[in-house]
């Protein structure tokens, strides 16, 4: 559901970034607004938080890319609460979302719960009314500096093992490594999409 | 999901004519039209004041939460949502199916006066979301000029 402006000669788009708790969709976040080079527009971060720092709404970060021909491309990045009670809470962030990052655990004893959020995602897009193969996803296996994770293969039988396989990272989001590579590519991929999209139509 | 349509200069051209008479009838503050997946459409009055894009995202969330509420408690749908405050104050109402108009006003001015003035601008904003929803997709915009493929990446990070 990204607006396009022509007015304004905008398009916005709304990626969300979704996964277990504690799997690092904040750090995410946090990383792309401390790291992205300031010669673009970044706008604050807000993060809709309990005390104990988990999240509790979403967190919401707006970032411009480089104008491509004379088009300015608005990105809205959104996290949603991992805790399983807060299953309404990521339905509402999920309305009208374009893209997806999938956050997993790569740690061993986390496996259990990246299938059962990704399980969760299909869920509430079910729920309204979407398709996850319709809709522009990768998946991004974080905490790779850890002792304990499963290797990539095992990961990608786990989460990657559909009839179309997504693009998926590695990454270590504290350490921001692998962060800007995964929102490049939802990026690209989303950008592609409106692209075919707008082609179809007539002139 | 039905999205909202694409809007061209006439669309937002009216829609902003509609906030503007909303801001001097009722003397608001700030006007704007957002989305509800949190998208600004277009914003009217005072736009330096506050950081609308954040103010939209926000707005739209704190709605679609007021609309789980309704529904719990049996009712179909709260059309708005109120926010009194000590300096400003703030309206969000519903406009249609993909839109809402978020009023931003001073608090000694009547919220009565605000929602009054502001039902006769829904009519209007909601008219023209609809004669731009019914537009011949021949009026669409050809997003074939943005050719990515030999861009380099879009967001970089800053070097250490």
């Amino acid at each position: 559901m990204a607006i396009i402006n022509q007015a304004t000669k905008e398009l916005q788009v709304k990626i969300v970034y979704y996964g277990p708790a504690m799997g690092g969709k904040t750090t995410n976040l946090v990383k792309v607004h401390e790291n992205i080079q300031t010669a673009q527009e970044k706008g604050k971060l807000v993060s809709l938080a309990t005390s104990s720092d988990r999240t509790l709404f979403f967190d919401f970060l707006p970032i411009e890319a480089v104008a491509i021909k004379g088009f300015k491309t608005k990105f809205q990045l959104y996290t949603v609460p991992g805790q399983v009670i807060y299953n309404t809470t990521r339905q509402l962030v999920l309305r009208g979302v374009d893209g997806i990052v999938f956050v997993s655990d790569s740690q061993y004893e986390k496996m259990q719960e990246n299938v059962e959020s990704f399980a969760n995602l299909e869920d509430n897009l079910r729920t309204l009314k979407m398709n996850l193969p319709d809709i522009p996803y990768v998946l991004q296996y974080n905490k790779r500096d850890l002792p304990n994770v499963a290797p990539v293969e095992y990961m990608e039988f786990l989460l990657n093992n559909r009839e179309v396989q997504v693009p998926s990272f590695g990454a270590s989001a504290s350490k921001c490594e692998g962060v800007f590579e995964t929102l490049n590519m939802i990026t690209r991929m989303l950008l592609h999409k409106f692209i075919n999209e707008s082609g179809r139509k007539p002139a | 999901m039905a999205t909202l349509p694409q809007l061209i200069e006439e669309d937002i051209r009216e829609i902003d004519g509609a906030l503007n008479d909303l801001l001097t009838k009722s003397e608001a503050t700030s006007a704007l039209v957002i989305d509800k997946g949190g998208f600004l459409i277009t914003q009217c009055g005072e736009v330096r004041r506050f950081d609308f894009t954040t103010l939209g995202a926000l707005a739209a969330a704190m709605y679609a939460a007021t609309q789980g509420i309704a529904s719990l408690v049996s009712e179909i749908n709260f059309s708005s949502v109120y926010q009194q405050g000590e300096n400003f104050s703030l309206l969000v109402h519903n406009v249609d199916e993909h839109c809402l108009l978020v009023v931003i006003f001073r608090a000694q001015i009547s919220v009565g006066a605000v929602k009054y003035y502001s039902l006769g601008t829904i009519s209007e904003v909601a008219r023209q979301l609809h004669s731009a929803q019914s537009r011949t997709p021949g009026e669409g915009f050809d997003l074939s000029v943005l050719n990515i493929a030999d861009t380099a990446d879009l967001f970089r990070k800053k070097q250490a």
